[in-house]
């Protein structure tokens, strides 16, 4: 029947079955390859992803450091300044958009134009308004995410009902414990399901970055081992590009049913 | 002394609507509504689809103001009264929907209002051991009047956790903590059942309770309600004064080329009853039906102030003594 429940274990056994699936379509194709080509290394046995794997996380002799440690370093630090600074601005625009004719009308407009466009497609612009070190990465992301996330905010703080306002009024509130006290809070959830949205994008952005002037970084490093052709490095680096992502997105959706279960309850 | 203390709750007008009109671009929607509301009254306000009953609320309010006239409001702890320009906390509103906040508990619900309003942001946010001990005394205060509603068990509830007739319920106790001047209701138990209406209903009916034993031991009565309904039998049965308004009016003589708008067409008094009284439909039948026909049917009435008789009916019954 469309839409009917199963319980948590079978939905779990269910979930790793996929990822299990997946694993042995890869090992098939996998073969098949090595069949035909024995030295291939554009779709590495297990074994050679074993050798990628070692390659990342031990002491390079060349640079003396572990790739995984200096690219996630340099990586996680843009993402997450990008995306401090993109929702914090969205936030803010969002709210003021959202509450306030005046400044929906100003700035409605160019969000939606804004939102048009794809950050990757202005790398340019950034290299020439921020240069090309953190700052650029940084503002990349921030302008990436924020049209669309305060267009987001916008929209949930408009879908606010008027009645739970002017009930708030009536309690005696101002108009910032307004903002503050009903209004934030009413969309927080709603909010962490839009930076959910935001991160794939986010990554999108910093990688495609990386890759064009980055000299450490996910980015660079899976570029950099695509043209030598070591796939059995640029794989684990996606994998652990995807486990972030998924870390991430656990993360925001277990805070959400934590701290917001009004919003969640018949959500999961 | 019976007359003065009659006189005394007479001049006690604690909302007023003073020539108030209104209207949308072109189309005229209230016309000259006038109608003072002593404190302690239960008033019911009924009258056709699209008459502008949730416009007068809105004015009363004050989230959109009368185009001409005023709307005045006497705070409880002044003599004096106010126009309204703004939403305040002297005017307690429970909607048909959106009646709670949905990221707060019932008891948060019903303490809000209090944090709101005894409390400032940055006292919130930088001085929080005494906000602590501060949100603990709303807290108390508000499961204190949760339970007096029958709803001590479901304090730490969320709004979609409890049923519809809880949830109004608990609307009605975050509008009465603030202690307004007059609680206005919006067609509170529209979207409820018959047996939880019947239920609040009677909770209403022991709020007037209250008010008439205030009234008996000379204390000012604490609950003044106007309540919007569609629900003639129940406008009748909570409320001790029924208003009505009404677009089918004859406004030919005076002069105007378009419609006006929505008058008072109705207003007088309406039988009083204990909450353990069954409502006795019979008794209502003679009043429903002279509603239906000068406010609902769409034949013109001649004379709109015909059947406005609250004021002479009070006087000529010395208040509401005659009414119980």
């Amino acid at each position: 029947m469309i839409r009917r429940a199963i319980d948590k274990k079978k939905s779990l056994m269910i979930g790793v079955l996929s990822i299990l699936v997946l694993m042995g379509f890869y090992s098939l194709v996998s073969h098949w390859q090595h069949q035909k080509n024995p030295d291939d290394s554009t779709i590495p046995t297990w074994t050679q992803l074993g050798q990628g794997v070692q390659k990342i996380i031990e002491v390079n002799p060349r640079s003396d450091e572990r790739w995984i440690v200096v690219d996630s370093k340099a990586t996680m630090s843009r993402l997450f300044l990008g995306l401090f600074f993109g929702v914090a601005g969205a936030v803010v625009i969002g709210l003021l958009m959202g509450c306030f004719t005046p400044f929906e009308a100003f700035l409605a407009p160019p969000m939606s134009l804004l939102a048009k466009v794809p950050p990757t497609a202005a790398l340019a612009v950034f290299f020439v308004l921020a240069g090309t070190d953190t700052r650029m990465y940084v503002a990349m992301i921030s302008f990436g995410v924020l049209p669309t996330l305060a267009q987001s905010i916008y929209l949930a703080v408009k879908e606010v009902p008027d009645e739970t306002l002017y009930k708030a009024y009536t309690l005696g509130a101002s108009q910032t414990e307004l903002i503050w006290n009903i209004i934030l809070r009413h969309i927080m959830p709603k909010m962490l399901d839009a930076v959910r949205l935001q991160i794939g994008p986010a990554m999108v952005y910093l990688i495609a970055a990386e890759m064009v002037v980055g000299d450490v970084g996910f980015g660079y490093r899976i570029r950099l081992q695509s043209r030598l052709l070591n796939m059995n490095v640029v794989y684990p680096y996606l994998a652990v590009l995807a486990a972030f992502g998924f870390f991430m997105d656990v993360l925001l959706r277990r805070t959400q049913h934590i701290f917001f279960r009004w919003y969640t309850h018949g959500k999961r | 002394m019976a007359k003065d203390k009659h006189q005394a709750f007479k001049e006690d007008i604690v909302l007023e609507c003073r020539n108030l009109n209104h209207w949308f671009g072109p189309k005229r929607v209230l016309f000259n509504i006038n109608l003072k509301i002593i404190r302690g009254e239960i008033v019911s306000l009924v009258g056709p689809s699209g008459c502008g009953k949730s416009t007068l609320l809105r004015a009363i309010v004050g989230t959109h103001p009368p185009c001409e006239g005023d709307v005045m409001i006497k705070p409880r702890d002044s003599d004096t009264a106010r126009v309204v320009t703004r939403p305040g906390r002297d005017r307690g509103i429970v909607y048909q929907q959106y009646t709670l906040f949905p990221f707060l508990t019932a008891r948060e619900n019903v303490a809000v209002g209090l944090m709101l309003d005894q409390t400032s942001l940055p006292f919130r946010l930088f001085r929080f051991q005494s906000w602590r001990t501060m949100k603990k005394k709303h807290l108390d205060e508000a499961d204190a009047l949760l339970n007096t509603l029958k709803l001590g068990e479901s304090v730490n509830q969320y709004p979609h956790e409890m049923s519809g007739g809880m949830r109004q319920r608990v609307a009605i106790a975050q509008a009465l903590i603030m202690k307004p001047s007059v609680l206005l209701l919006d067609e509170p138990f529209g979207a409820l059942d018959e047996a939880t209406r019947e239920e609040l209903q009677k909770m209403l009916l022991t709020l007037y309770g209250e008010n008439t034993r205030a009234r008996n031991e000379d204390r000012t009565p604490p609950y003044t309600i106007l309540i919007v309904t569609h629900e003639l039998n129940e406008a009748i049965y909570v409320g001790d004064r029924v208003v009505a308004l009404s677009q089918h009016w004859d406004h030919k003589d005076l002069g105007l080329s378009g419609h006006p708008g929505a008058t008072v067409v109705y207003d007088c008094m309406s039988p009083v009853f204990r909450p353990s009284e069954a409502p006795d439909f019979e008794l209502f039948r003679k009043q429903r039906e002279m509603l239906r026909a000068v406010a609902f049917e769409a034949r013109h009435i001649t004379d709109p102030n015909e059947h406005v008789q609250f004021w002479q009916e009070y006087d000529a019954r010395e208040g509401w003594a005659g009414n119980l």
